[in-house]
């Protein structure tokens, strides 16, 4: 990392620990850099894609705390931070994918799995935790209404971060929900042709491989010497 | 190394040139290699001097914690808390999330313990792609031949065959687990053809893809399946220090540490998949890395010292588009779709200077042969090259808003327009090439160990193909759940301790290596949390 000695640094509250963080550091940075120990609450380090680092976060003259990732937000002067542990789903929106064979019984599937979906207040909770900007309330009510291709485009960028389950008071748990309408979606209509066909050729035996041709072997050395060590024993126990 | 061209001069120079005429490399790519690539400078490789692999060259940041001591002494698995299960799995990213999975299907146990949470790897980070020859013009065989011919011929041959030939399977049986795939322009869902693009070094297009974030994808399904799969316990937060062993040698299992309590847990097992993944937060030669928070090469330390060969240990990737600019996101990946798509790098003269579909190694040595040479661009404290979106853009209108939705992001957060300012870039440390030597089941040669994923080595050779990690981590993934949960029902362990370390610390001992450094490292040091000084063994 660059230091920018020039400019001084920024002063926040983390953990209710009073930092100093470099400027231009994200708040996961800023947290490592002051010599705090990292052991949870983090995965990607910076790219934003795993949903593990969620803090809630409030700005000077600010009254409520609103949520972020750690990673991909800035330290500010004077900001007040703390992490949001994970904590894992507990409730039974329990399904078998695999058991779901027949696509015109989805609503009823949805209806039997997330059936508090339908009870959606509209507060639009789930849309302000959501760090992603994902429309999480109209993904809730399209998939109550089975408009399952619709709701899960919706979805595509969800990150798992589970903030807009924690912020639901209807314990419709969106994050599963999004997750399964898309699931179901792919599980049940993606058919490619060109896939099939493969598969179908590779259990006819068509596509043989040859350990010995021209191009699996170094262009110079034509004898078989390409064979590399073996696992450290022989044979099974 | 020079001070390279200043930023501005440099946009002035890709400005005037844009678009810059492809340029072939001067020099033949071995002398390219051997002058610039990271793993060949002096120093930089040692030979292993204990364990089942004593005398293999080895990268040294690796050597040195593969010739440590254990955190764990008998005292600590005296009185701990012991959980039963027929397979524990080790792990919690895409393969540990297969193999889980296959052999909890399969009608085992199964406890899935990882370091952070359920879902923290760096498959999650995957962005480019999975390969499979499902084109009518590609084969298996020209899979099998790109992946032995992009390693230099040092894989392991029925590995590489076991790999190519579950392609086609792996991706019908991640659809069946709700994972998406884009589709070729105009394609329809049922019947419709998949999106191939063409990955460095290959002779088809054979990169399967969702958006730019097909490791996201992958790994919300593979969770959400996870997560609801009867039969698998779930222990986040429980990385493991130790691997058991019975008293015929046979791996019983691995003494995990609670980071929520604070103390070791016993996890009794008939038969451990280990699927740790991978060494990018050793920053490898000073690079910065695109691994997530949790790559510290942990598994390759327990498996090696309970007996495991390892193969490749001195081979690491470094991705040729690492951020260099800004410092706060120095390392983070722009993904190899960029290039795939046409994206062309660019020197601080405004010229091209290699062909950027090269594989990985190749490219990268490039850059850091401009860098070293004057050609580089300076930009605060960092150095690289442009990746050149704007040229794509203008190339392919709309790519990047569609097609590459993390790059143009990834822009957006560094503060510009990807459609406007190019990328600086400089290579990142990626992947581990190298890893556990196994068969084709995973087995990795002591009895009741298997593994999957990035810990593994031999499926690579020297150099990995972009795509061919995702489809490994399933692929194998399904191969050691599979072996694992039938070896967990024709053997069980019995008399489970650490018998292993004896032998182990005598080795230590015979060649002069001190007892004092305690591995696995678990977390880098800037986590500031050192699992020795925790659990009272610090030196």
């Amino acid at each position: 990392m660059a230091d920018n000695a020039a400019t001084p640094p920024v002063r926040l509250v983390f953990e209710g620990h009073a930092i100093g963080a470099e400027a231009g550091s994200s708040l996961l940075q800023a947290w490592a850099a002051a010599g705090l120990p990292l052991t949870e609450n983090v995965g990607c380090m910076g790219q934003g894609v795993c949903g593990a680092c969620r803090v809630l976060v409030r700005r000077p003259g600010e009254r409520l705390a609103g949520t972020a990732l750690a990673c991909e937000t800035l330290a500010e002067e004077g900001m007040q931070v703390s992490f949001l542990d994970h904590f894992p789903a507990r409730r039974p929106h329990a399904y078998d994918l695999h058991a779901l064979t027949d696509s015109w019984t989805a609503l009823d599937q949805i209806d039997a799995v997330f059936p508090e979906a339908r009870n959606c207040r509209h507060c639009s909770g789930c849309d302000r935790a959501c760090p992603k900007g994902i429309e999480v309330q109209r993904m809730v009510n399209l998939a109550a209404e089975g408009r399952a291709f619709s709701a899960a485009a919706l979805f595509d960028h969800c990150v798992m971060c589970n903030l807009c389950v924690a912020a639901c008071p209807e314990h419709i748990d969106p994050a599963h929900l999004g997750q399964f309408v898309r699931r179901m979606s792919a599980a049940l209509t993606l058919r490619p042709a060109d896939l099939i066909s493969r598969l179908r050729e590779i259990e006819q035996g068509g596509q043989p491989i040859d350990f010995e041709a021209p191009g699996a072997n170094p262009p110079e050395a034509k004898a078989p010497a390409a064979s590399p060590p073996a696992a450290g024993s022989q044979g099974r126990p | 190394m020079s001070g390279g061209i200043p930023h501005a001069e440099a946009l002035a120079a890709w400005r005037a040139r844009a678009p810059a005429p492809p340029q072939a490399l001067p020099l033949p790519v071995p002398d390219l290699l051997e002058r610039f690539h990271p793993d060949r400078q002096p120093g930089a490789i040692v030979p292993l001097r204990i364990g089942a692999s004593a005398g293999l060259s080895c990268r040294a940041e690796l050597a040195a914690l593969l010739h440590s001591d254990s955190l764990v002494e008998d005292l600590d698995i005296a009185g701990a808390p012991l959980l039963e299960a027929d397979v524990l799995v080790i792990g919690g990213g895409g393969a540990g999330c297969v193999a889980a999975l296959t052999a909890a299907r399969a009608g085992a146990r199964v406890l899935l313990a990882t370091k952070l949470r359920l879902g923290d790897s760096n498959t999650v980070m995957a962005e480019g792609g999975i390969q499979a020859a499902v084109g009518a013009e590609d084969s298996l065989q020209r899979h099998f031949e790109d992946t032995l011919r992009a390693g230099h011929f040092a894989a392991d041959k029925a590995l590489v065959a076991a790999l190519v030939s579950d392609g086609p399977a792996v991706i019908r049986w991640l659809i069946q687990e709700g994972m998406s795939f884009d589709l070729a322009e105009g394609s329809e869902r049922m019947g419709g053809t998949l999106l191939r693009k063409k990955p460095g070094g290959a002779t088809a297009a054979r990169l399967l893809s969702y958006r730019d974030f097909t490791g996201l994808e992958m790994m919300r399904a593979l969770r959400e399946a996870v997560l609801l799969a009867p039969g698998i316990t779930l222990l986040d937060r429980h990385p493991a220090l130790e691997l058991l062993t019975d008293d015929r040698g046979r791996c019983a299992g691995a003494a995990l540490h609670d980071l929520g309590q604070g103390r070791t847990v016993l996890a009794r097992a008939g038969a451990t998949v280990l699927a740790t993944g991978g060494a990018g937060r050793l920053h490898i030669a000073g690079f910065p890395t695109s691994n997530h928070y949790g790559a510290t090469a942990d598994g390759l330390v327990l498996a090696y010292r309970l007996g495991a060969a390892l193969r490749e240990v001195d081979s690491f990737q470094y991705h040729p588009t690492g951020i260099a600019w800004p410092p706060s996101m120095e390392g983070q990946l722009v993904s190899e779709a960029a290039r795939a798509s046409g994206a062309t790098l660019v020197n601080g003269l405004g010229e091209r200077f290699v062909d950027e579909l090269e594989t990985r190694d190749v490219v990268a040595a490039a850059i850091l042969r401009e860098i070293a040479e004057g050609r580089g661009i300076a930009h605060g404290s960092g150095q690289g090259v442009f990746l050149d979106t704007p040229g794509l853009e203008r190339a392919k209108p709309g790519i990047l808003g569609k097609g590459l939705v993390t790059l143009t992001h990834l822009a957006r957060r560094a503060g510009f327009d990807a459609a406007v300012e190019p990328f600086l870039v400089r290579p990142t440390l990626h992947y581990q090439n190298g890893g556990i030597a196994i068969d084709p089941e995973g087995w990795s040669g002591v009895p009741g160990l298997f593994c999957a994923g990035e810990v593994t080595g031999g499926l690579h050779g020297r150099n990995r193909m972009m795509g061919n990690a995702l489809l490994e981590l399933v692929a194998f993934g399904r191969r050691a759940g599979r072996a694992a949960a039938a070896d967990a029902r024709a053997e069980r362990p019995r008399n489970i301790g650490l018998t292993h370390l004896a032998d182990w610390r005598r080795a230590l001992i015979a060649q002069g290596l001190p007892l004092t450094r305690k591995a696995p490292l678990v977390f880098p040091p800037y986590g500031n949390f050192d699992m020795a000084t925790e659990r009272g063994r610090a030196a």
